[in-house]
């Protein structure tokens, strides 16, 4: 991270989280230009910025430029320091996809993460803070970060527009990764959920359970969903109601899909049966894709078989999401890693559709800012 | 101008392919081909529209006025430029799942399911 090495160039807004994340990560600068350059609102939006306060709240000397009109970034990483740190994420879009970062970066820090973070907690378009807790937590397992301090904790639930949630998320720091083999995807053993509501009548979460379970029941008995009504302050500042779903496997992969209502003013009323049949459907979906690692955690699964130990490590995954395409070019770009990908035909056998086996030997990333003890 | 030509052609052989079925018909299948020939002509119409259309696109993208390029980049570039920025990896053709054919396709996904014989 010493030297100076030469900056990355790239245009627009997409992916500008895996950019920040992967240049802190190699220690190589980028330049972002022309971010939305043609729109009506040209530059940055405020839960971007937000997202690049976050990042000069954990590191230490990183140097951040912006120019007047917010449509060029150029980001030199600083040191990932961590300790406690606190954070307002914008209402615009949930801690999910705050938090999707921090996951890819707090095993890599100076000192142990204890960060929170407040603001929406559950929304329609990033993964809710429910699902990381119940999917990339176990994963981040499989690597080697355990311990009694790895806690992802929701305090209060906050929902669309108006927010109000807060979160607590404490990750331990490692040096190295273990490679893993995660080849084998198993058989689901249970299905798990979360049902909640804030500011609605608590029956709400109880209808949603009952929909959702009437259509898994068919493939299998042991289903527990939990209904989680927030009162009080612990309910955020909107109205709403959701469900997420997570599947076990038998060796320990997590497979998950959420719904949440409309936001309070936006679109018509969703009716808590249709929301919780939507999503064991969506469940289906997932489980039909199927792989060791579930659609949304594939990038942070391959983030951390790149920063392994060099040695082979191994995944199976259902189709790869477009975002984890993108993905892997920048990790191409940043490492000068190449998986190897073999495609896997589902044949004859009533497993769900096609899948892909991805193959890296780890670059050997080693924690060197860490402490020891 | 094509057309009638082709037409002709195409009702002499059938008259010739239908003396020898039926010769009462030959009244009905000559209105018939005429509401065929009307209905090509309609569709020779309306493609050559579309064609000038898609010519008409392609000057102005390219020069305006004989001097200037338009720079235009393609739809599809522009959109993954300033797209949403989200993990989230949506289900694009979902299945019906009421059917049973669909339901059995991720049977043994389950413990409830078949396993293998190793297991």
């Amino acid at each position: 991270m010493a030297t100076q090495s030469h900056s990355l160039s790239y245009a627009g807004c997409n992916f500008l989280r895996q950019r920040l994340v992967l240049s802190t990560l190699s220690g190589r600068p980028v330049k972002i230009r022309r971010i939305r350059a043609r729109d009506d609102n040209p530059g940055l939006r405020d839960f971007e910025a937000s997202f690049i306060r976050l990042l000069d709240k954990i590191t230490n000397g990183s140097r951040i430029e912006i120019n007047q009109t917010g449509t060029t970034l150029y980001y030199q990483p600083g040191l990932l320091y961590g300790g406690s740190v606190e954070h307002d994420c914008s209402v615009l879009r949930s801690i999910g996809y705050y938090l999707e970062s921090l996951l890819c970066l707090a095993p890599f820090m100076k000192h142990p993460l204890r960060i929170v973070l407040r603001g929406v907690t559950n929304d329609q378009v990033d993964p809710s803070v429910d699902v990381l807790k119940a999917t990339a937590l176990p994963l981040l397992k499989q690597f080697g970060i355990d311990g009694e301090s790895f806690e992802l904790k929701v305090v209060r639930r906050g929902m669309p527009p108006g927010g109000g949630g807060e979160v607590f998320f404490s990750c331990p720091v490692r040096k190295v990764l273990k490679p893993v083999q995660l080849t084998d995807p198993g058989k689901i053993k249970r299905i798990r959920g979360i049902a909640y509501s804030v500011r609605v009548s608590p029956q709400m979460a109880n209808r949603i359970v009952d929909s959702a379970r009437s259509i898994l029941n068919k493939f299998i008995p042991d289903i527990y969903i939990y209904t989680d009504h927030m009162k009080g302050v612990s309910s955020g500042k909107s109205p709403g109601f959701g469900l997420s779903l997570v599947a076990e496997t038998t060796t320990g992969a997590f497979l998950s899909a959420e719904l949440a209502s409309n936001p309070q003013g936006q679109g018509a009323a969703v009716l808590p049966e249709d929301l919780g049949q939507n999503c064991a459907k969506l469940l289906l979906e997932e489980i039909y894709r199927g792989g060791c690692v579930d659609s949304t955690n594939q990038s942070l699964g391959l983030l951390l078989m790149t920063l392994g130990q060099q040695d082979v490590s191994k995944v199976l995954l259902g189709p790869l999401s477009p975002y984890t395409i993108e993905f892997l070019r920048h990790l191409k770009s940043f490492f000068q890693i190449m998986f190897k990908i073999e495609t896997k035909p589902c044949g004859e056998e009533l497993k769900g559709g096609d899948k892909v086996l991805l193959t890296c030997v780890g670059v050997g990333f080693s924690n060197l800012s860490k402490t020891l003890k | 101008k094509k057309f009638p030509e082709s037409s002709k052609v195409a009702s002499g052989q059938r008259l010739g392919s239908e003396n020898l079925i039926d010769e009462t018909s030959d009244v009905e299948d000559l209105l018939k081909e005429e509401e065929d020939y009307k209905e090509e002509n309609n569709y020779s119409t309306e493609t050559s529209v579309t064609e000038d259309n898609e010519e008409e696109d392609g000057d102005s993208r390219e020069e305006l006025g004989g001097l200037f390029r338009v720079s235009q980049p393609s739809r599809e570039c522009k959109h993954k430029l300033d797209s949403l920025d989200c993990s989230r990896f949506h289900v694009e053709a979902p299945h019906d799942w009421d059917l049973e054919e669909v339901m059995n396709s991720i049977r043994d996904c389950f413990v409830t399911g078949k396993w293998e014989d190793d297991k």
